[in-house]
């Protein structure tokens, strides 16, 4: 029997330290034979935008990756240290990856709508998970395309295919999809490196409506990005070729780009290398 | 890698640089016209803030386009931003070089006494010695010698107050008149290099990230 990941999250006390949602210790990740992260350990906190800043193959993505058990997927890898979600270990014995991925979710860099109508792509996750009145999914299916920002342009074109929505649309559809399964957690890998520059503003803005209901992780290449839209960042660093990446400084990010600690974030977001 | 932009941050720093060394000048023009009573320099300190003015706004016009076209971050934000923040106050401190020069025009052809003279000549060597520095540290982004400058900058304080208990002494109308001006160049002097004290402090901050302590300015 599969254990269920408690979803309940504490309400935050005025004062009181912020509430960690993720909290990851002496993580180690391998493909194979290749060790690829190691020594990460930071806490993620709840209803915030974090940040993952690095040059490619740093390790960032992957690191995305473990958060939900998604690597899972690739055959040969293993995941070492600890990842905790409300202070239970994803990895624990008896923890169901699919239930994981439910409060974990993720968006992709190219978005993903299945090859069904608006409705539809919304409806799928809340169906799979046993709602089954169409009264209760029309109120899903709305509340979802509205959280996503979506929800004026195609109300009316419900039952048209996802897939002829523009690349912005169809990422945003692609959130609210997430969005209907209610998660805690909202993974996001590049999510704007292939959309145009309105869409990278629309789903912006709504990262920021989001984060007060939502813990957001982004993987991103453009700094500018990172810096306008998150409250914390990490930066990941591959120092030598074959060499596992590390996690080199976590912070504020108004102090990684104006002050960081690490002469690494430094000369890396100032464009001195990478 | 970005190399055009860090020619531009250091062409930038240079002409920054470029300014101040014309502060010193400007500023020990202002005080020999002062002290000799020569009217012709007091003028051409007068005449040639206009152009430092010009190129002090040129500084900020241009760390804002860089600002906004580079998306500068961390250390070359803080150099970005620091080095407006300077010329913002050489600007000032040229202000009251003028404000000098003007006191200048105004004592020229009355001689006062002596010790006053004194005085304000000793204020403007330690205020050179505070401005050299001053440019010396941001120059070479010297911290220690950043840290010097609120050292450097008392003996400058203690002449002005001094300053005031000399023209205590003066009986005659038209002395008092002429110390008046004298005494108002005095305190000019002590604020350009306050000034000089705070671009310390802001070179501390462009350098390591951390704003120095501003209690000092409070007292």
């Amino acid at each position: 029997m599969s254990d269920t990941l408690d979803c309940a999250a504490s309400p935050a006390v005025e004062g009181a330290a912020p509430e960690v949602k993720i909290t990851v210790r002496d993580l180690d990740f391998y493909y194979g034979d290749f060790h690829a992260l190691t020594g990460i350990s930071c806490d993620i906190k709840a209803r915030s935008v974090t940040a993952f800043i690095g040059p490619s193959g740093c390790g960032k993505s992957t690191f995305l990756r473990c958060l939900n058990r998604m690597n899972d997927l690739i055959p040969g890898t293993r995941v070492d240290g600890t990842v905790l979600l409300d202070g239970q270990d994803i990895y624990g014995p008896g923890v169901d990856p699919v239930d994981l991925r439910r409060r974990v979710g993720m968006i992709f860099q190219q978005p993903n709508p299945f090859p069904m109508s608006i409705y539809d792509n919304v409806a799928y996750g809340p169906r799979l998970h046993g709602v089954k009145k169409k009264s209760e999914l029309d109120d899903i299916v709305r509340d979802s395309l509205e959280r996503a920002n979506l929800w004026k342009e195609v109300k009316d074109i419900l039952d048209r295919g996802g897939l002829t929505l523009s690349g912005g649309q169809q990422q945003r559809l692609c959130i609210a999809r997430v969005l209907a399964v209610q998660p805690d957690v909202l993974l996001m890998d590049e999510p704007c490196s292939a959309i145009d520059p309105t869409s990278v503003q629309k789903i912006e803005d709504l990262m920021a409506e989001l984060k007060s209901s939502v813990t957001i992780i982004i993987v991103t290449h453009n700094m500018q990005q990172a810096a306008r839209t998150s409250d914390e960042t990490a930066f990941f660093l591959q120092e030598r070729s074959g060499e596992p990446a590390v996690l080199v400084e976590f912070g504020r990010t108004a102090d990684i780009f104006t002050s960081p600690k690490d002469k690494r974030t430094e000369d890396y977001i100032t464009g001195r290398f990478g | 890698m970005r190399e055009g932009f860090r020619k531009e941050l250091k062409d930038l720093k240079a002409s920054v640089i470029a300014i101040g060394h014309d502060i010193v000048d400007v500023t020990r023009d202002a005080v020999r016209a002062l002290v000799e009573g020569d009217v012709e320099l007091a003028q051409r300190v007068i005449d040639g803030d206009s152009d430092i003015d010009a190129r002090c706004l040129g500084i900020e016009e241009r760390s804002l386009e860089i600002i906004a076209t580079q998306f500068p971050v961390a250390r070359d934000l803080r150099l970005l931003h620091s080095l407006a923040y300077i010329a913002m106050h050489f600007e000032r401190m040229a202000d009251l070089a003028v404000n000098i020069a003007k006191a200048a025009r105004r004592t020229a052809g009355r001689q006062g006494p002596q010790t006053l003279y004194d005085l304000i000549q000793a204020q403007g060597n330690l205020v050179q010695r505070v401005l050299q520095a001053m440019l010396e540290a941001l120059e070479k982004n010297d911290l220690e010698m950043s840290r010097k400058l609120q050292d450097l900058d008392e003996p400058i304080d203690h002449l002005f107050k001094q300053f005031f208990r000399e023209l205590a002494r003066l009986q005659d109308e038209e002395d008092i008149e002429w110390g008046s001006s004298m005494v108002l160049a005095s305190r000019y002097l002590e604020r350009i290099a306050d000034h000089a004290v705070d671009i310390g402090e802001r070179i501390t901050y462009m350098v390591t990230g951390h704003f120095a302590s501003c209690e000092d300015d409070e007292a």
